[in-house]
């Protein structure tokens, strides 16, 4: 197994005087097998972005643990253990205008990640240029540029091009909230199924959008308040859904060749 | 005689290199009782155009040809004055793109109706209260929410608290721009049964719904125009946009909708190559042309004429006009 | 970039305002010492002698030049600001920033020390610190000052960090394996910048007040002068009630002018900065 999640949970507490829980993941279990494609579908603030945070190793669970390789994430101490880490298990953010730093130019995002390749003889900028073509950019539109100069498409695909360049054995990718168009979207999605065919990524995408994740998954994890409700081939979920939210989610996704009654 | 009726339209953002023309030489009609889609991708100038229809425009933007006609109205000779006493929010509304956070986070939404609705006519404070308490009753909206603040409502519901406040005096023409984008797909579908039942309860007569997601419009829209780099290129039915469309962007935008239907996984997840272009210089011919699959000499060098090709349906594209399509 | 910013920020008019104030008392002083070769602390003319052609601003109860005295201690004065501020300043972001990224009890340590400091009457501690040190030059006196004074920028760096570092940009820093010193000063920082630069000048503002402080119970510097130290012996001596107006207004009104001009720089810079702080 590439990774096992455990019983995770977090809780943030909110306020200052008037303190106030938030469960924001409840005892989310699940696996990941090698070059499996796994989305996990659920509505605004169900936990998603929460949970990756947690897999990542970026925010600490309340409790629970994500085993990578045999190796519980969060006892990974020294630096050197954590580059292990993320050059094997990398993530994309939801938000592609807040994940480069305003102050540098785009080209930071390569270079930082040298360090975790750990290889200093490599020619660093034949490798760039090589994962921004996989991605269908172009280097000389892109590169050498502030991040407000490009759009949010361009910067989406960047980031999918730093994972082009790492090659990591798992990707946790969160979906933008439909700030990114359609067509652009189909294209992105391509992108995950390749690195996926080509070096047997595993990905775990992160969508409130069943018609996506029915499209590219191999499995299916319905989340819902925090808890993951449901869990299955996109088949399944899509014909047979058994919990009354899968089935309301199904119901209000909106079809291009039917009509909803009623509208 | 239809609602609305836009002739060579031309609005440019006048900015330091030049002119950013992102509406160009575009003409359009609605009928009423029709709610048409505007769909295209990110930056081809649906806020544009749609705000340019109701002269809803401000400087670097500026209109620069076109003749626009309301409900009979000459929309583009009026000044600001005229417009803003009998035109907007009275003939036609608009809920902008941005509508989700733009509301005053201090003020109340029963306040904030007042004002709008004291800018168009004097109807009285109490007047006011209970005109917007029978809305909502009618929408089906929970009457609280008049007395909260934005932030205490979820985006879905502050979304159709701004729609319903922008219908309050029974506009001809709503226009909703990008209503539905940052919502999930539950709430999304709670907006989009509201937008219909305004025009079931005939608070409004047409409506322009503006997205870059044709799944949406499918469910929604009665006639769908889709629009490329300024210019609009297919306009038809829903159902011939859908099955039939002759334009090689139409049809590049619904092979890539993601639906979970088997139509969908059976012809597979075909994405348009490139992006779409600067447009402070378009390409030449049309516009189209560096990304289409089927570009022609011709395309290179000469713009496609609108051509009409059947009831209400126009086409621009040379396959069409030359009769290979 | 850079000019655009500045451009920007010329256009502003409390902005120009303010930097032409505080440059013009700058250059005086620096330019001042060089120019007027008068020795500020040797008696040169009779006793309190009113401004005249030979002595432009008339000299104190020792018969020492007063001009000589306030373009010297303009010059202190401003030093002193400069480098208390620095060092309040490195300390303030340095606590503040680890607290603030490492959390945890990294963070309540670092706070209980700051609290520490903040509770105690910063004037006492400045009175301890500088009462121990018989010798005082203006490098004691800065020293005293910067680190008493540091709490609140702590404080202010800590909550801008807890803010900026759940970004996404920099869990794209953490991935990529960067170190946390790097992640701090190549990421946090720089994204602070304009917020670390506000408080530095409020900082300089508030420090030469506070040398004043010192001076005005005694505790200034006991060699060279400061705008300070030329109040102190004019309180001492009480020129204000003997009306020897030359003696205590010309520095009280540099001293108002340079603070006051330091305030309203900050006003400025804040009104430009926030919205776009705010906006991303
Ligand atoms: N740093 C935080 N402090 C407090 N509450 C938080 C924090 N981050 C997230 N939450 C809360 O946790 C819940 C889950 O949020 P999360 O971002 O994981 O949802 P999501 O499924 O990713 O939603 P979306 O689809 O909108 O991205 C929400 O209620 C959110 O408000
Ligand atoms: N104030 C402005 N100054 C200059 N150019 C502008 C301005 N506002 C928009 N534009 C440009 O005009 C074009 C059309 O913009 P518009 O907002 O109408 O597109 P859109 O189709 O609504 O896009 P989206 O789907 O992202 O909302 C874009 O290329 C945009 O960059
Ligand atoms: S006119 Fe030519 S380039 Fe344009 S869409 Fe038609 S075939 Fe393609
Ligand atoms: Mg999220
Ligand atoms: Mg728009």
């Amino acid at each position: 197994m590439l990774l096992e999640v455990k019983n995770l949970t977090k809780i943030f507490t909110v306020g200052f005087l008037r303190r106030k829980e938030i469960v924001a993941v409840k005892d989310v279990s699940f696996n990941v097998k090698e070059s499996e494609f796994v989305s996990l579908v659920g509505e605004s603030g169900s936990g998603k972005t929460t949970t990756a945070r947690m897999i990542l190793r970026l925010l600490r669970p309340t409790s629970g643990s994500v085993v990578f390789r045999d190796r519980d994430v969060w006892s990974l101490r020294t630096l050197n253990d954590l580059r292990w880490y993320w050059r094997q298990v990398h993530g994309i953010f939801q938000d592609p205008f807040a994940s480069f730093n305003p102050l540098y130019k785009v080209d930071r995002v390569f270079y930082q990640v040298f360090t975790l390749l750990g290889d200093n003889d490599v020619d660093k900028e034949s490798l760039v240029n090589e994962a921004l073509k996989e991605v269908g950019l172009r280097p000389e539109e892109v590169l050498g540029r502030y991040p407000h100069e490009l759009s949010g498409g361009q910067r989406q695909r960047l980031m999918i091009a730093r994972c082009y360049l790492l090659k990591p054995k798992l990707i946790l990718a969160d979906e933008p909230i439909s700030m990114i168009d359609a067509s652009t979207r189909a294209g992105i999605l391509q992108l995950f199924s390749k690195l996926r065919d080509e070096y047997k990524t595993s990905i775990i995408f992160i969508t409130h959008d069943l018609g996506l994740a029915y499209y590219v998954s191999d499995r299916v994890l319905i989340m819902h308040k925090g808890s993951i409700v449901e869990e299955g081939s996109p088949e399944e979920i899509m014909e047979h859904p058994q919990h009354p939210y899968t089935k309301r989610l199904r119901e209000d996704v909106p079809l291009l060749y039917r009509k909803w009654s009623g509208f | 005689m239809s609602l609305l009726e836009a002739e060579h339209v031309k609005a440019y953002y006048r900015v330091r290199e030049g002119f950013v023309k992102a509406v160009d030489d575009v003409s359009l009609h609605l009928d009423r009782g029709v709610i048409m889609g505007l769909a295209g991708e990110s930056g081809c100038g649906k806020s544009t155009l749609v705000n340019t229809l109701m002269l809803n425009i401000r400087p670097p933007l500026y209109l620069i040809d076109g003749r626009i006609t309301l409900d009979g109205n000459l929309l583009s000779k009026m000044d600001k004055q005229t417009l803003k006493k009998k035109v907007w929010g009275v003939l036609v509304s608009i809920v902008p793109q941005s509508a989700l956070n733009a509301l005053m986070p201090t003020q109340k939404i029963i306040d904030l109706i007042k004002d709008i609705v004291h800018a168009h006519t004097d109807i009285s404070d109490s007047e006011i209260v209970s005109m917007s308490r029978r809305r909502f009753e009618e929408l089906n909206l929970p009457v609280e929410a008049l007395n909260m603040y934005p932030h205490e409502l979820s985006g879905g519901m502050r979304q159709r608290a701004v729609i319903a406040i922008s219908t309050l005096l029974n506009p001809k023409l709503l226009i909703v721009d990008e209503p539905t984008s940052a919502l999930d797909v539950s709430t999304q579908k709670q907006v989009l049964k509201l937008l219909v039942d305004l025009r079931k309860a005939k608070i409004i007569e047409s409506m322009i719904f503006v997205t870059h997601d044709i799944a949406v419009l499918r469910q929604i829209a009665d006639r769908i125009a889709i629009m490329y780099a300024g210019k609009i290129v297919e306009s038809a039915s829903t159902d011939d946009i859908l099955y039939n469309s002759k334009h090689p962007y139409t049809y590049g935008l619904i092979n890539a909708v993601v639906t979970p239907e088997p139509e969908v996984r059976k012809r597979g997840l075909i994405s348009i190559p490139g992006e779409p272009p600067n447009l402070l210089k378009p390409p030449s011919g049309c516009r189209f042309h560096p990304r289409c699959p089927y570009a022609m000499d011709i395309c290179r060098r000469e713009e496609p004429p609108l051509v009409e090709v059947g009831e209400g349906w126009t086409v621009a594209c040379h396959l069409v006009a030359s009769g290979r399509r | 970039m850079v000019s655009q910013l500045i451009r920007d920020l010329l256009r502003i008019k409390k902005f120009d305002l303010s930097v032409a104030i505080f440059s013009s008392i700058l250059i005086i002083g620096l330019v001042g010492p060089i120019v007027y070769e008068v020795d500020p602390v040797k008696m040169i003319g009779p006793p309190e002698q009113p401004p005249s052609e030979k002595y432009p601003l008339g000299t104190d109860s020792y018969g020492r030049d007063l001009l000589a005295q306030l373009l010297h201690g303009i010059r202190n004065s401003i030093y002193i600001g400069l480098t208390a501020a620095a060092i309040s300043l490195a300390i303030g972001v340095t606590i503040g920033a680890l607290s603030g990224y490492r959390g945890g009890v990294a963070d309540s340590s670092l706070m209980l020390i700051t609290d520490v400091v903040y509770a105690l009457p910063s004037i006492m501690l400045m009175m301890l610190i500088a009462a121990y040190l018989k010798e005082r030059n203006p490098i004691f006196v800065a020293l005293v000052i910067g680190v008493t004074s540091w709490p609140w920028v702590a404080r202010a760096v800590r909550s801008q960090m807890l803010s900026l570092k759940s970004r996404d940009f920099i869990y794209m820093s953490r991935m990529a394996g960067l170190s946390d010193i790097k992640i701090i000063f190549e990421d946090l920082i720089p994204n602070m910048a304009s917020y670390i630069f506000m408080a530095f000048v409020l900082l300089m503002s508030g420090a030469m007040i506070a040398e004043a402080g010192l001076s005005m119970i005694g505790l200034g510097v006991t060699r060279g002068v400061s705008l300070g130290i030329i109040l102190y012996w004019a309180q001492l001596l009480e020129s204000v009630r003997r009306g020897i107006w030359w003696w205590f207004i010309p520095p009280g009104a540099c001293l108002v002018a340079l603070a006051t001009s330091l305030l309203l720089l900050s006003t400025a810079l804040d009104e430009y900065f926030s919205p776009r702080l705010r906006g991303g």
